[in-house]
């Protein structure tokens, strides 16, 4: 009797004791102080799944942890626009983690920046940042006023030229037969004549260098073309301080450089998968009939039917204008040939 | 028969054993010299879901390698036995590994990175020639066996028939 007594104690004893021990466990592990949350996210290959989860919601101001594991192969993992989080390389059986406190409302896009399937660039996932206020606020319809502008013009951003705009100077493909020389142009610019429109970056944003070329052709008829290609080069690529450059560049490798190719030749690993072969920036034939505001245009928005996935979630305005502006280094920087 | 005399005997009739123990100290000890003159050698090494190109690589002892390390599909790394080398490359940029071959010998170059159900299969081998330690073991064995045949031939009938009939010498 005395020992049945006992069994039915020490039952009981693990019926209560079992929960409130975790429950007691769970307390002390969860600081109550900070009412910080943690989301894990999945991270696999965009044919198995992409981010698991791939849509958060948190509120403005609101501290959130972000930890990010893979299951398969190595992710990168970026969140933008504008947050310049990188937090590298997320290998199967690490983890990578980040405390975030959105300040503003909006959306945000955390993406894999490290070429991990054929479906790479489909892996994406948002952050929905709410206004504690006002919590069924719509997001506000989004405005870029230079793909506003190129719309306005007419221009066709999925055409792989601009040249074919009316009134464009044809190009004489034999002119471009050696590669420029930025350092030389950089010297000859001071002797030259330079026209107020080629001196204006606005104006270079929306022109091609081959419409400079012929505004300097007729302002300096007796310097040689190569001469004047090397100016062109040089005006297109001043634009962008060296700092930027160098994030550009970053930004190029990891994110671009397994299609279009570290160098820019459109030869990246990846290259052959896509619709569409991709655009050789180092081809500066091609890129002398290009405008900047134009590949400012396919970068935010993607190309159509071409495998260009979209950036305009992924960068603001400025950041995509440092990467056009690496687009012209990879066209006209010296190289050995 | 004084000590002396008893080895000098020992010796004129086991002197096969002699030559051959002092040719096989020679040949594991014999310092070779280096045949090839050191080369740069650049190697463009393709590393892909579960295989690298080319999964064997030869090389002469101190020649300088440079790796041009490229991935086509996932991130890959390398990691070099025997030199602790190890690295790690993204699709599209490239990597450059840069070491002097300073040890000869076979050693195999493996993905350091998880990158798939057969990852711990994908290896290569880097051939670092002359292989001196394996050619040293060939001679060395050819010596031994040349010696061993050579007694056998030279003391016939003495130490060979008393160690197979088990009768004492005296």
């Amino acid at each position: 009797m005395k020992r049945e007594l006992l069994a039915i104690g020490i039952v009981i004893l693990i019926l209560i004791g079992l929960p409130v021990g975790v429950f007691i466990y769970n307390r002390q592990h969860t600081n109550p102080d900070s009412p910080e949350r943690l989301i894990t996210i999945q991270a696999a290959v965009p044919e198995a799944g992409g981010f698991q989860p791939s849509a958060i919601k948190v509120t403005a101001g609101e501290t959130v942890t972000l930890r990010f594991t893979s299951v398969d192969v190595t992710h990168g993992i970026a969140i933008g626009p504008g947050l310049g989080i990188d937090l590298g390389h997320v290998d199967p059986g690490h983890v990578q983690e980040v405390s975030l406190t959105f300040e503003k409302a909006g959306t945000y896009t955390f993406y894999c920046n490290t070429w991990c399937s054929p479906d790479h660039w489909r892996m994406r996932g948002t952050v929905d940042v709410i206004d504690p206020a006002n919590p069924d606020a719509a997001p506000s319809p989004y405005h870029d006023p230079i793909i506003e502008q190129l719309v306005e013009e007419g221009v066709n951003i999925d055409a792989n030229t601009t040249m074919d705009m009316p009134d464009h100077p044809q190009p004489d493909v034999l002119r471009f037969d050696q590669p420029a020389s930025i350092e030389q142009g950089h010297i000859l610019a001071a002797s030259l004549v330079i026209p107020t429109e080629l001196a204006d970056t606005e104006w270079r944003l929306t022109h091609t260098p081959i419409e400079g070329l012929a505004l300097l052709e007729n302002n300096n008829p007796s310097i040689s073309m190569s001469d004047l290609i090397n100016v062109i080069a040089y005006m297109w690529t001043s634009d962008t301080p060296p700092e930027d450059i160098q994030w550009a560049e970053e930004y190029y490798n990891k994110n671009c450089a397994a299609c279009h190719g570290q160098t820019g030749e459109g030869n990246g690993p990846a290259a052959d998968q896509t619709a569409q072969s991709p655009v050789a920036f180092a081809d500066f034939t091609y890129m002398f009939g290009m405008r900047s505001d134009v590949l400012y245009a396919k970068i935010r928005r993607g190309g159509m039917g071409t495998d260009m996935p979209n950036f305009g979630t992924l960068l603001t305005p400025e950041e995509t204008l440092r990467l056009v502006g690496y687009l012209w280094q990879l066209a006209f920087k010296d190289r050995p040939n | 028969m004084s000590r002396v005399q008893k080895s000098f005997a020992w010796m004129r009739q086991h002197w096969v054993i002699l030559i051959g123990i002092i040719l096989a100290i020679g040949v594991m000890t014999f310092p070779i010299p280096q045949i090839t003159d050191p080369q740069t050698r650049t190697i463009t090494l393709d590393a892909r879901q579960f295989e690298f190109a080319p999964h064997r690589i030869h090389i002469n002892k101190g020649d300088r390698v440079i790796i041009q390390f490229t991935a086509s599909d996932v991130v890959h790394g390398f990691y070099l036995d025997g030199y602790g080398i190890q690295e790690r490359v993204e699709p599209g940029i490239t990597k450059q590994i840069e070491f002097v071959a300073e040890h000869t010998g076979k050693f195999r170059y493996r993905c350091s990175v998880s990158c798939g159900s057969l990852h711990p299969f994908m290896i290569g081998e880097l051939v670092v020639g002359p292989n001196e330690p394996f050619w040293r073991a060939i001679a060395f064995v050819i010596v031994s066996v040349i010696t061993l045949i050579a007694y056998q031939f030279f003391s016939k009938g003495t130490s060979y028939e008393h160690a197979t009939l088990g009768t004492s010498p005296a």
